[in-house]
């Protein structure tokens, strides 16, 4: 071994993360800056990610309590389709002079809470289950597989049809469907970080010491290793849950116009495409655009930052 | 002479193949429970416009053939589908199986084909950015557009790929499968290939879970020695690097594939299995919906099916455990 490679600052770190374990976090010894140790790329993503998270909340709460340019509802037969910037209207009016940027923020509201929903019952039952077939593994574990391959045949919007055929369901009930589909990928993720932590010498430890099972699983394992497998999960789960009541809406089974939602924004837009007026369907799809996108950038930057520096 | 491990291969096919029966099995259970579940009575569609006494409802379930209890109800539906017949639909009364098979080769056409897509656009960029590193001229922007496509709903491109298409090429995409085009009726479905295969919202997946994978087996010790040796890399690195990677998501991406054409059929007016759903759907049309989530979870079963084959026949030593 030579003398140079040991020195290098790089190695060491890594090195010392591999060997040195502690019941927390494996430790982070670096003290450079935060732009340093990580890429500058990951980092671009995570901020724009959180910018978007911000900017949807505001618009939540702002729509929440109706603190919008103009009423969401209110027609104007003298500006129909009025383009962006013009006559007060922000980015615009639509087909029937509603105000494009009210309606935008109040179409937050379709998805907000139940995505959270959707989210919290991926996750809630992703960790249970993850847990059962990770730490007691046996035939438990076989069949949390079962269930797991079993939600993973259905694709997914099929599945949500032939519910919405069966109950005629509002979207909180869809959501309920779509967090149960989102449970097999939060299962998969937990049950193999259990599976690598379990190799490591401070759960052995913490069952040597006595340690009940609750606590080893709750504190040492979820709240020490796995919560930041959950959050990128949650900002995942979030945007696909943004996509999925949007092309509910767009396909006319989620929420109805008046009410509006991104979803059904483009679609009503839409008839009016191919005569050249764009900007009623193009406004709202490039809302969907850069939210999507600011959730998928965080997760995978959050990933990138989080997950695979202290695995590898 | 190469060595193919036949036996590995029919252990693997085996297995699978009574996985996917029991899967099966289970959706369809799912499916029956959850239309079993729904309130309210189907036939109904059948008395619209009198008064649906329950005289009238058991005469109907008499006259079409159900069982009263629910076990009897799934046995008997179960035993129908298993010999090919998926019932009637409500609305047309035509047999469902013979309209799905129709109806899921071109599901099976625009899917397989947006796949196609998909994958001729993010194994470059993979490819790329994984043998040149994270170079910032162009890797970056591409993977950043790989982003972008892929969080735009597939919804709003339609309109803009036929926006374009009726403007600057002067064809009409909406009519893709009819009789009228002639010979070159199959140019027609290129644009809704096209849609599906950028907007599914997997590219910027695809991109990354390649280009992870393809950068760890670069890094690999054997590389390095093919690379010691002067033996092609790109024959080494294939099947662990590119050929695994791939058949993996293409096995996990067919649900999606299958749930982004509902929407692009929808649109397009292509005679498929996702705009039938929708109708059904509608229409609360049981046989049909039903019919359909089974021959998707098929589809899914098979893609997994494949995607193991695929893996044994790279590593044979796999079917043993």
């Amino acid at each position: 071994m030579t003398a140079g490679r040991v020195q290098e600052p790089e190695r060491e770190i890594i090195f010392m993360k591999k060997y040195i374990q502690t019941s927390g976090e494996i430790g982070d010894f670096s003290t450079l800056p935060v732009w340093q140790k990580y890429a500058i790329a990951d980092l671009v993503y995570v901020a724009y990610g959180l910018l978007i998270v911000a900017l949807v909340v505001v618009s939540y709460v702002a729509g929440m309590f109706a603190w919008l340019p103009y009423d969401p509802q209110q027609i104007n037969m003298d500006a129909m389709m009025a383009p962006p910037l013009s006559e007060g209207y922000l980015l615009g009016s639509d087909f029937m002079g509603r105000d494009i940027l009210s309606r935008l923020i109040m179409g937050i509201q379709a998805y907000f809470l139940p995505g959270l929903l959707a989210v919290s019952i991926s996750l809630s039952g992703g960790v249970v289950l993850g847990i059962l077939s990770g730490y007691r593994g046996g035939r438990v574990e076989t069949i949390i597989t079962y269930f797991t391959n079993l939600v993973d045949s259905f694709p997914r919007l099929v599945l949500i049809l032939l519910v919405v055929a069966a109950f005629k369901p509002d979207i909180y009930y869809i959501m309920v469907v779509m967090g149960i589909t989102g449970i097999p990928t939060v299962a998969t993720a937990i049950a193999n970080k259990i599976r690598f932590l379990a190799q490591k010498n401070f759960i052995e430890a913490a069952i040597a010491l006595g340690l009940r099972t609750r606590v080893i699983i709750v504190k040492h394992i979820l709240w020490y290793n796995c919560r930041a497998l959950l959050i990128i999960h949650a900002t995942i789960g979030m945007g696909e849950a943004i996509l999925l009541e949007t092309s509910l809406s767009y396909l006319g089974f989620g929420v109805q116009e008046p009410v509006s939602s991104w979803g059904n924004m483009v679609q009503s837009g839409a008839n009016y495409f191919l005569q050249g007026n764009f900007w009623p369907s193009t406004a709202p799809a490039l809302a969907i655009m850069f939210t999507i996108l600011g959730f998928n950038l965080l997760g995978d930057g959050l990933n990138n930052i989080l997950e695979d520096r202290r695995e590898k | 002479m190469r060595y193919i491990p036949l036996k590995a291969l029919i252990l693997t096919l085996l297995k699978e193949l009574g996985l996917a029966f029991l899967l099966l099995l289970g959706v369809s259970f799912v499916v029956f429970a959850i239309l079993y579940a729904a309130p309210g009575d189907q036939f109904n569609v059948l008395l619209e416009g009198q008064l649906p006494t329950e005289e009238a409802r058991a005469g109907i379930r008499e006259a079409i053939g159900t069982a009263q209890t629910w076990y009897g109800q799934y046995s008997s539906w179960l035993l129908n589908v298993l010999s090919g017949n998926f019932g009637t639909s409500v609305r047309t009364g035509l047999p469902v199986a013979a309209e799905l098979l129709n109806v899921s080769l071109n599901t099976l056409y625009l899917t397989l084909g947006s796949m196609a897509v998909t994958l001729l656009i993010a194994v470059p960029i993979a490819l790329y950015s994984s043998v040149r590193g994270h170079s910032v001229v162009i890797s970056w922007p591409l993977t950043m557009l790989g982003y972008v496509i892929s969080a735009l709903p597939v919804f709003w491109l339609a309109y803009i790929a036929i926006y374009i298409s009726i403007h600057s090429f002067d064809f009409f995409p909406l009519a893709s499968m009819s009789e009228s085009q002639g010979g070159n009726a199959w140019l027609y479905t290129l644009v809704p290939v096209l849609v599906l295969g950028l907007g599914s919202g997997t590219i910027s997946e695809v991109i990354r879970n390649l280009r992870e994978e393809m950068t760890r087996v670069m890094a690999e010790d054997y590389l390095r020695t093919a690379r010691a040796k002067g033996a092609s890399v790109w024959r080494h690195a294939f099947k662990e690097g590119l050929l695994l990677p791939v058949t993996e998501i293409i096995a996990s991406k067919i649900p999606f594939m299958l749930g982004g054409a509902v929407i692009v059929e929808q649109i397009f007016n292509w005679p498929g299995m996702g705009r039938m759903a929708w109708q059904a759907a509608q229409d609360r049309d049981f046989p049909v919906i039903m019919g359909i989530a089974l021959v998707a979870a098929a589809f899914v079963r098979a893609g997994s099916l494949l995607q193991r084959m695929v893996c044994t026949a790279v590593n044979p030593q796999q079917a043993r455990d």
